[in-house]
């Protein structure tokens, strides 16, 4: 049916169009009728219609778990849709591939990143479109590499670099150039943006406005409002897998769509951050050295929210790493809770009652096959103690209490931790270190990627944790967080700290232009 | 503006991205660690035994090292998928025991082929059951183990089979004098999976579905033909090796590739593959496996009792596998007194 309503579409399943041929008026490029997925009982997705018009980027917008990426994937070939249609150009997608999909010209830059860490970037740029029996020369594939990265302006990647040794963000780069390659006609970015610092999304959306520009079109699926205020056409509100709302640009305010992919009326908050109420000092370091950190002194103060700003690959990930002991580490002096250490090792941070929430939910926070509770306990395992069921009913209390303050959704401490969607597995690896006497509390971006009303829970969450006197070091790339939440920011430049920022000059221009390697003039 | 950008990035480029290719895939790989642990043995070796070098001992080295060399190339491209074979020395067997009795019926090339045939189908049974049935490749592998054995048996349940001088000649004789042709057979086989492995999209994508498999399949390539293709391939490379020591030995065994199996795994531990997958060198394993078949002779010479070759091979794994993960301790250490 829908092919009868598309009957004029241009011819299909040619990726390059010269420029001047397409129509004025709208025309619809993709069009999903009813998708319906489901994962045994779970229904992800349930009736899904939507369309995506020539040169414009449609943003969808939803809660984690709201059923954005399976969309997404669904789009992209990567999920098989269990009923349903789509089709781009009027031609029937074929679901399920994703070689499918980008021969039609759909091509996805997924969340989860999908790229092979011990690749090359240029392997991992050009492998993808190479028949498996084709010859494959790594002279010309870096060639068509650093080609490729200095058309799309990213000089600063090494075509050569296996992808395993760039940053967080860096990576996010590279995948989204893969699906730049070839001028795509739908590009999806699936939370593309949730690892980049502002100049990379001002690079995104330099990026966007030339696809567009040519006739391309974008599907921008992110939980940032503020980008998608700026960069969206129009919008879809997905809530619990069905279509909760659409939008168009100018026409809606933050507030409205919060509460509409929440389903009931809720702002877009900040907390203050709670008045200090002593000058213990929780934990202070000087000309602290490791791999990628060279020479940081600061001190956070007890109750004390201390934020890290900065851009990505600039210190921060190693400073927490350090401080943890996760990454072996020097420094000339070195206090916890006023006892003084020479370093120390994981083991050891837990017992002077540091909690670390890494970067890496899935790689370095969770036991994915685990569950709920044991996840919850893992600082606390001790070698002598019973495990398993009576573990996990003599530790219920606490459990069920962590479970509850932080409204964490789940079947009970029983389930497996991996079937949580993204912002609960957070909560997880946030929750574990709650109502344990803890010190400082080392947090390395607990909000990417997350949903808005999981972030607004999760922030109450430090809040709380600094009201009871823990110093919580927050390292943010969401520069809104370290302004309105945060007592103090500090900002990393090349592993150093380059910019103290307090009281009156904790602005937003003032993080960002520090974490460009601009000192203000105090 | 992106014209005038890519302009003047991609001048300078090539020449910067030129230098040095190959030695940072080569410690990419882990293959330094191996190569330099080679040639350290290689000289111990030719200082205790200067009788290496001559022809009838190089001749014995080379067909010693090479069958195992031959099979440890198979290891590794399981492993480089990220499985492991346990079945490889069981593959082995039946592969020897086939060519062996097959060349008393038929033409030497239609032994050699039905052998090849055989180390394929045996890698694809298993390549089914782990791409395809997505079972494990430690446990479909030990359970294949045992029908290949017993079929190994049941083909020849004692030494023997049609071997003749010739065909010692043609495998593990001289192709010109100091030039063992066992070498040049490991060689062409090693030159070939490297060409395979580095210079198609195919072998790239080996590498790729042993580092992430998710990745792979979410970049829209099929990575359970991928690894369905190296098990294959990995069974008739097996199968070379297979042949040539059936041919050195001059006789078939339904036994002979069990010592196989952990020298294979030894091998592509030694030459610094990762088991996760992703990760190993066609040069370092093929030095990894003659540095560890030469131990033994090399005790021989030295008149140090065999029963420590496996003590010495042991502590030769500790070292190499270990002095990578020491030297980066030390840098880190003397980085940071510098700093």
């Amino acid at each position: 049916m829908t092919d009868a309503q598309l009957g004029t579409a241009g011819p299909a399943q040619i990726p390059f169009q010269p420029e001047g041929e397409r129509p004025a008026r709208p025309e619809a490029l993709l069009v999903a009728t009813n998708l319906v997925k489901s994962y045994g009982p779970v229904h992800a997705v349930q009736g899904v219609s939507f369309q995506c018009n020539k040169g414009e980027v449609l943003a969808l917008v939803g809660e984690n778990g709201a059923g954005k990426s399976t969309v997404a994937k669904m789009l992209a070939g990567a999920v098989a849709p269990t009923s349903g249609s789509i089709a781009v150009n009027g031609e029937p997608l074929i679901s399920g591939s994703v070689k499918k999909s980008r021969q039609s010209g759909v091509r996805c830059a997924f969340q989860e990143l999908a790229l092979v860490a011990d690749w090359t970037v240029a392997e991992n740029l050009s492998l993808p479109d190479g028949a498996p029996h084709h010859r494959f020369s790594q002279k010309k594939s870096v060639a068509a590499a650093a080609e490729l990265l200095g058309t799309l302006d990213l000089p600063h990647i090494d075509p050569r670099a296996t992808v395993g040794s760039l940053s967080l963000a860096d990576r996010q780069l590279v995948e989204i150039a893969r699906a730049l390659a070839g001028g795509p006609e739908l590009l999806i970015l699936d939370e593309a943006s949730s690892a980049l610092t502002p100049p990379g999304v001002a690079w995104l959306f330099q990026r966007i406005r030339e696809l567009t520009a040519e006739g391309g079109s974008v599907i921008y699926v992110s939980h940032r409002l503020g980008e998608i205020a700026e960069i969206a056409d129009r919008g879809a509100v997905l809530r619990d897998g069905k279509v909760a709302g659409e939008f168009v640009r100018g026409g809606w305010t933050d507030d409205e769509l919060v509460s509409l992919m929440a389903g009931r009326e809720a702002a877009r908050f900040f907390p203050d951050p709670p008045p200090r109420i002593t000058d213990d000092v929780a934990l202070s370091v000087s000309n602290l050295k490791s791999d990628g950190v060279h020479g940081i002194g600061l001190s956070i103060g007890a109750g004390e929210i201390l934020g890290v700003g900065g851009l990505q690959g600039h210190g921060q990930a190693e400073l927490l790493r350090a401080l943890f002991g996760a990454a072996p580490a020097t420094a000339d002096s070195w206090t916890i809770a006023g006892r003084t250490i020479s370093g120390t090792t994981p083991v050891r941070s837990v017992r002077y009652g540091v909690g670390y929430v890494p970067e890496d939910r899935k790689k370095e926070g969770l036991a994915l096959e685990m569950s709920v509770g044991e996840n919850l306990l893992v600082p606390w395992f001790k070698a002598y103690q019973l495990g398993g069921r009576p573990l996990l009913s003599r530790e219920r209390g606490w459990i069920s209490g962590i479970l509850d303050a932080l409204s964490v959704r789940t079947r009970g401490p029983k389930e497996a931790a991996g079937s949580l969607s993204g912002g609960n597995q957070q909560k997880l690896v946030f929750g574990r270190w709650m109502d344990r006497s803890r010190t400082v509390i080392l947090l390395h971006d607990p909000t990417r990627g997350i949903d808005v009303r999981a972030k607004q829970e999760l922030y109450a969450a430090i809040v709380d944790l600094a009201k009871q006197g823990v110093g919580v070091l927050w390292f943010s790339t969401e520069v809104e967080e370290l302004v309105h939440v945060c007592h103090r920011v500090v900002v990393l430049y090349q592993g150093a700290v380059i910019d103290e920022l307090e009281g009156e000059r904790l602005t937003g221009d003032a993080v960002v232009g520090a974490a460009m390697g601009l000192r203000a003039a105090a | 503006m992106s014209v005038l950008a890519s302009s003047s990035a991609s001048a300078p480029a090539p020449t910067r991205l030129r230098s040095g290719g190959g030695m940072v895939r080569l410690r990419r790989e882990g293959a330094i660690a191996p190569v330099s642990a080679f040639i350290v043995f290689l000289l111990v070796y030719v200082i205790i035994n200067p009788e290496l070098l001559t022809r009838f001992q190089l001749q014995t080295a080379a067909n010693l090292v090479v069958p195992l060399a031959l099979v440890a190339l198979g290891q590794l491209i399981v492993v480089l998928v990220g499985g492991i074979d346990i079945s490889i020395g069981a593959i082995m067997s039946l592969c020897n025991v086939v060519f062996a009795t097959q060349l008393e019926a038929v033409p030497p090339p239609v032994a050699i082929l039905l052998s090849l045939g055989v180390g394929l189908g045996c890698g694809l049974f298993n390549g089914l059951l782990v791409a395809y049935g997505g079972l494990p490749a430690i446990a479909v592998t030990l359970a294949s183990a045992f029908i290949f054995g017993s079929l190994a048996s049941e083909v020849l349940d004692r030494p023997g089979g049609g071997l003749t001088k010739e065909i010692y000649l043609a495998t593990s004789g001289e192709l010109v004098p100091f030039l063992p042709v066992s070498l040049v057979y490991l060689a062409i086989v090693a030159v070939l999976l490297w060409l395979l492995l580095q210079r198609t999209a195919l072998g790239r994508h080996i590498y790729g579905v042993g580092s992430n498999m998710e990745s792979v399949r979410a970049a829209g390539l099929n990575a359970r033909l991928t690894k369905l293709i190296a098990f294959g391939l990995a069974g008739m490379v097996t199968s070379v090796g297979a042949m040539m020591l059936a041919a050195s030995t001059v006789t078939g065994d339904p036994r002979s590739g069990d010592a196989y199996l952990l020298s294979s795994i030894a091998a592509v531990a030694l030459a610094g593959a990762a088991f996760t997958g992703g990760r190993g060198s066609i040069i370092g394993t093929v030095l990894a496996a003659c540095t560890l078949g030469l131990i033994g002779n090399l005790l021989f010479f030295a008149g140090i009792n065999s029963y420590w070759q496996y003590v010495i091979s042991a502590l030769i794994i500790f070292t190499v596998v270990g002095l990578p993960v020491i030297w980066s301790k030390i840098a880190f250490a003397v980085k940071g007194a510098r700093a």
